[in-house]
């Protein structure tokens, strides 16, 4: 009821999203795990984005070239499994 | 006569010579480097994936409800003063305020003497943030909560001088405004 009642009275309340708080006075860590969190979910991609006008022929192309690049990486990933499949009751021995 | 013998002699030994080649190769197919872009990192620790063994290790690592309430340092969570590090590409400004948000001390790049390019630097941000560290503790902050804002060279480097300076750092915010509809920004540079 408490987060409803600070989510009501303002739309972005501070420090409650992303936030970490900082372990042993380890500040880069820290730093390290909000940009990592930041980059996962797209917002610095967003923030990069919109700095500048985006024309839509370039939002086209950009578009299709992450569809290509999606399905390069999809098969390439799965051609790799297949190299390394391991047709052994234990794939690795002695390494787990 | 003398010479005549020496140039048959010397056609064989050029033709054998020739089989196999002693000098360099010509460097004319060499691999041009610049055309491929760098794989840009961008942010430090954007695209490392392994995130969900930190969170499964690590506790206690983002606030909660009751956060507000911890005690750092002797003070509420939520009574902290904030350090606001406004991150540009040619700029860094700090701001240090109480809880409320009142200012009461702000530094920039360029206050520290940094001028033009030099102020967008991250050498600049952390003198910028050594030197408001040592005015906050003489005002008697010491323990604080940081607000990031922005992307820049001077990002990583400002939180790092902040603790440098002897501040101790509760927690770290991003603020970067962000938007996904947003009005239509200015038209793309042309390089």
């Amino acid at each position: 009821m408490f987060l409803t009642l600070r989510l009501l009275s303002n739309r972005h309340p501070s420090f409650i999203a992303r936030t970490v708080f900082v372990k042993n006075n380890n500040v880069d860590d820290a730093c390290r795990l909000v940009n990592r969190i930041l980059g996962k979910e797209g917002i610095l991609e967003q923030y990069r984005l919109t700095r500048y006008y985006e024309k839509p022929f370039q939002t086209r192309r950009r578009v299709n070239h992450e569809r290509c690049k999606a399905i390069y990486n999809e098969d390439m990933e799965r051609k790799i499994q297949f190299v390394l499949r391991k047709n052994r009751h234990e794939p690795f021995p002695g390494c787990s | 006569m003398l010479s005549n013998v020496r140039n048959a002699l010397r056609i064989p030994v050029a033709g054998v010579a020739r089989l196999f080649q002693t000098s360099v190769p010509r460097t004319s197919e060499k691999f041009d480097h610049k055309r491929i872009p760098q794989e840009d990192e961008g942010v430090q620790g954007e695209k490392v994936v392994d995130l969900d063994s930190v969170l499964k290790t690590k506790q206690n690592l983002f606030p909660t409800l009751d956060s507000d309430n911890q005690i750092f340092g002797g003070i509420l969570y939520k009574q902290l003063p904030i350090c606001n590090i406004r991150v540009s590409h040619n700029n860094t400004i700090f701001t240090m305020t109480d809880a409320s948000g009142s200012v009461k001390i702000i530094r920039s790049c360029g206050m520290e003497g940094f001028k033009n390019t030099k102020k967008g630097t991250n050498i600049a941000a952390q003198t910028t943030a050594i030197a408001i560290a040592t005015k906050a503790i003489d005002r008697g902050f010491k323990t604080i909560r940081v607000r990031v804002q922005g992307l820049g060279p001077g990002r990583l480097a400002a939180v790092k001088g902040l603790q440098m300076g002897g501040l101790d750092i509760v927690s770290i915010t991003d603020n970067t405004h962000v938007s996904w509809n947003p009005p239509r920004p200015r038209k793309a540079r042309r390089l």
